[in-house]
């Protein structure tokens, strides 16, 4: 069957695409037939997704949000909808490239989006445990389903989620009852493979209940050679007492570009912690936005972006601090070669009677060349008085003491350089607690700072 | 809430009752904007032909930018009606007529305030808007410190005569460093500027006094479109102050003032600001928008650019005093102390633009908030490709005095170039328990213990203000504090 396109844009000269009008139109093309549902409720978001899509379009860089990010050359190619039944050009040897050597984990493969049941192997699971295609879900966990989907993940202003709602067609559900800890972590490959220029949008979909525990490692990788763009959406509900963590690594993928949006809301004294590790791409933007809605709540982030080519990385975080007695942890970090620019905007809100609030903040980066650029921008908006809120940004260049004193000890100066940068890196790999997947970062991280 | 603070609501709200209605007399330009606006208001002051068409670009940008609404700033964190811009008079002359004969008629608890602030008696008077006697000190003395002036070659005089008596100068430099198409109300101020200050300071002369103490003296009404340039040629230095501690009496709501400062080779100047205009009143309604565009560029190698400010007065302000460092080794340096209070809004900060080698920029921001007011800094420090060994460090630091306003930190790095080092660090604090108790032991009572701590949290800006003002803008800060603390 053949796989479903955007209406062509073939002799329209770039700025006068309007591509969000070209999305709106495949959605009415398709609505019902290929992104069909038997799901009311999920009709009636595809239908408002689309509409606030329409409303918002794609962003300019007038818009604060996006100021230090052009997505407009990513977002006007004319990328194939792939609506259609998988036809996976993928061997069972590009999936297990991608296993974590040494990692006991339950993988799901989703091939363009699609959970790939052949390829997924998920071993035994704790009573009451769910790792399913979120396709099924929508049905056979229909009741958990309603209650969180789109919950979290609002897309009233924001115009990725919007879009990756309305096309919503599959990818990963997760449910964790109350008081089960999932030991053995959740690994997702997700493989996108095209000869031509794909967009995918993959959804997921984890609910952890009230003092479960929940570990998740997400790896993407591009195969083939067209122009992919990978718009994911990861909505994770944390129950009272609940620890989730959520590790991702972006591959070096010079043709890739990806909005990720990963939306957590957490219940009173629960725990969640992500680190992202992104090691080049074309245009990468990832969101993240935290909801501490309960007291006592932790959160942690932590991210370390290496860029070089023309690789564009932006980190975009939100914790939205509603509630009082929480803490909340940020760290993040770039390496930033060749032509390549790296952007950090982070905000801590802190809401009007959400007292006792610690929040910290920093963001650090290392400018390796003259034509690599760096944009911070740390943001602090308070309004509760008896809070402890602290931000931080640095940038500068590796210290010319530290390579002499290598240097002094008889290493090579690319000895010496690696070595600094390594140890840059090593708080924010530290913060890994599996330890298969620290050391696959370890090694890429040594291995990119030899060449 | 002491009397004094009471007294600083009340006086501000009833002055304000008729101060924004609009007078039809003579000397002022009909309601709304138009060609013959700009037109009239050129004609009023007898300026030569390339000023009024240098006035007529500006409008016509000015009206294109008004034509779309996108193009208002809407990125500042405040919220405030957009102002009418047909429904405001550009100009009116500066009104002469004195409202009191002498200081007995004043209010006394007026003249208290100024008493507390240190205020010199025939200052009282004029800000108090009695008519002033020409013999009075201030006069002879501002006629000494004329003289003086003109000995060493400085010319300081209103825009509006120097662009009669020194065009070359002007037409060479207004404009140079904020152009009138650099943002909405830069636009606006070109069109319609009403007068200002300009300051020529020449090769190799330091320029003997605080121009400060001169401005002071003779600088009243100058209107709501001020327009100031100053420029320091090489090895040259000047401070200069602007404002006053004293409760200013505006007549306008829109205040959309523009300063620039050009610096030459190891030229140094240094700008210090003191805002208080009326805040509006406690509930909210009313109070100046002060919506300012300042900029000096570091033009010459070695040379060098102060902004000092404490801005405790206006309902809106909307302030970014920011330094262009091209030349070599030039220096930028940006302290700030915002104090806002009842429904006040404040989104200030700087930009610090490195282009030339080995430039440094420093910013100290220090934000209270108290009341419902809320406080935002925000500010750009961008390294250029070329900015060899640029270096910056800034420090924001915001202290929240109530659980009903807000405290909020926007900083802005781009780094483009390695070897640049920037540092930005920020924290958010309240008035601690342990300070105040400490204080408490000490028989020191929470009022005066919020004086000292506040002040203690200022103390490093305050510094660099020029050492009278300095000791006004301590006491400005304690008279304000009063009953914000709840």
């Amino acid at each position: 069957m053949a796989t479903p396109t955007l209406p062509p844009t073939v002799d329209a000269p770039v700025e006068q695409v309007d591509a969000a009008a070209r999305y709106v139109e495949a959605f009415e093309m398709h609505d019902g037939t290929l992104l069909n549902g038997t799901n009311a409720r999920l009709q009636g978001l595809r239908r408002e997704a689309i509409e606030r899509f329409e409303a918002l379009g794609f962003p300019h860089r007038k818009a604060e949000a996006w100021k230090y990010t052009n997505i407009t050359r990513t977002i006007n190619r004319g990328y194939d909808l792939f609506l259609g039944q998988p036809e996976p050009d993928v061997t069972d040897a590009d999936v297990a490239a991608e296993r974590i050597p040494e990692l006991d984990a339950h993988t799901v493969v989703l091939v363009n989006g699609r959970f790939d049941s052949e390829r997924s192997t998920i071993g035994e699971l704790p009573e009451g445990v769910r790792i399913l295609p979120l396709a099924k879900a929508v049905e056979a966990e229909a009741e958990l389903f309603d209650q969180h989907f789109a919950q979290y993940a609002s897309f009233e202003d924001e115009v990725f989620t919007a879009l990756n709602t309305a096309f919503v067609h599959d990818g990963v559900f997760v449910y964790v009852p109350e008081r089960v800890a999932l030991e053995t972590p959740l690994h997702v490959i997700n493989l996108v493979a095209a000869d031509d220029d794909l967009l995918v949008q993959p959804r997921l979909l984890i609910v952890v209940e009230d003092g479960a525990q929940f570990k998740m490692v997400q790896t993407a990788r591009s195969l083939g050679d067209g122009k992919t763009f990978t718009n994911v959406v990861t909505e994770a509900y944390v129950g009272r007492g609940a620890h989730v963590d959520i590790y991702e690594v972006q591959e070096d993928d010079a043709q890739a570009s990806q909005v990720t949006t990963l939306q957590a809301h957490q219940k009173d004294d629960s725990v969640f912690r992500t680190s992202a590790f992104t090691f080049g791409g074309d245009v990468i933007r990832n969101n993240l936005n935290i909801l501490p809605n309960g007291n006592h709540c932790e959160s942690h982030l932590y991210g370390l972006f290496l860029g070089h080519g023309t690789t564009h990385i932006d980190s975009h975080t939100f914790v939205d601090h509603a509630q009082p007695d929480c803490f909340s942890n940020e760290l993040y970090k770039g390496i930033l070669d060749d032509q390549s620019t790296g952007v950090f905007n982070g905000k801590v809100l802190v809401r009007q009677d959400a007292q006792r609030i610690n929040a910290y903040q920093s963001n650090k980066s290392i400018v390796l060349t003259e034509t690599a650029q760096m944009y911070s921008k740390p943001e602090l908006e308070i309004y509760a008085d008896d809070v402890q809120c602290s931000h931080g940004a640095t940038s500068g260049q590796l210290d010319d003491e530290g390579i002499f004193y290598l240097r002094s000890r008889g290493l090579s100066e690319e000895r010496a350089r690696a070595i600094m940068l390594m140890a840059f890196a090593r708080d924010v790999v530290d913060t890994i607690n599996i330890e298969p997947l620290r050391e696959l970062v370890d090694q890429k991280l040594t291995a990119r700072f030899r060449r | 809430m002491s009397t004094e603070t009471q007294y600083l609501q009340d006086i501000a709200d009833s002055d304000y009752e008729w101060g924004w209605t609009t007078d039809v007399e003579a000397d002022t330009a009909p309601v709304g904007l138009t060609e013959d606006t700009v037109r009239f208001i050129s004609a009023k002051k007898e300026e030569p032909e390339w000023m009024l068409e240098w006035r007529l670009k500006a409008f016509r940008h000015f009206m294109t930018l008004l034509e779309e609404n996108d193009n208002y700033p809407q990125w500042p964190h405040l919220e405030y009606e957009v102002p009418d811009f047909q429904a405001i008079s550009y100009y009116s002359a500066p009104k002469k007529k004195a409202k009191y004969d002498s200081l007995d008629e004043v209010d006394p608890e007026l003249l208290d305030t100024f008493d507390r602030l240190g205020i010199p008696l025939g200052e009282q008077k004029r800000l108090a808007g009695v008519a002033v006697d020409a013999v009075i000190d201030s006069v002879s003395v501002a006629t000494t410190f004329k003289e003086e002036l003109a000995e060493q070659g400085i010319i300081f005089c209103s825009m509006g005569e120097a662009i009669e008596n020194h065009p070359e100068l002007v037409r060479e430099y207004l404009g140079s460093v904020v152009p009138y198409t650099d943002n909405f109300y830069a636009a606006l101020n070109s069109a319609v500027f009403s007068d200002g200050s300009f300051c020529y300071i020449p090769k190799g002369v330091r320029c003997p006094m605080e121009l400060s103490t001169y401005f002071r003296i003779n600088a009243a009404g100058t209107g709501q479109f001020e327009r100031t340039l100053i420029v320091a040629e090489d090895d040259s230095y000047v401070s200069y102050l602007e404002g006053c501690t004293a409760p200013m009496r505006e007549e306008h709501q829109l205040h959309a003032a523009v300063v620039e400062i050009v610096a030459k080779d190891n030229a140094e100047v240094k700008y210090s600001t003191i805002q208080n205009w009326y805040p509006g009143s406690k509930d909210g309604k009313g109070g100046v928008y002060n919506f300012v565009t300042k900029r000096g560029i570091c033009q010459g190698d070695d040379s060098k650019i102060s902004w000092t400010q404490l801005e405790t007065g206006s309902a809106i302000t909307w302030k970014y005093p920011s330094v262009i460092l091209k030349g070599d080794r030039s220096v930028g340096e940006f302290y700030s102390v915002a104090f806002t209070k009842g429904h006040q809004q404040a989104d200030t900060g700087t930009k610090m633009i490195h282009l030339g080698k080995d430039t440094k920029s420093t910013i100290i921001s220090k934000g209270i908030s108290g009341g419902r007011s809320n406080n935002s800094y925000r500010g750009l420090v961008k390294i250029n490709k070329g900015a060899e060994n640029a270096r910056n460090f800034s420090q924001c630091d915001s202290m929240l005095l109530g659980d009903r306003c807000g405290a909020h930190t926007f900083p802005y790095i781009e780094t483009g170039n390695q070897t640049a080092q920037v540092e930005h660090e920020a924290t958010t604090t309240k008035v601690g328990e342990d300070q105040l108790f400490y204080c408490a032991q000490r028989g020191i009572g929470e009022d005066e213990a919020i004086k000292l701590i506040v002040n203690g949290f200022c103390q490093e800006i305050l510094a660099h203000l020029p050492m009278e003002f300095a000791v006004e803008a301590k006491k400005l800060l304690s008279i304000e504090l009063e009953g914000s603390v709840g």
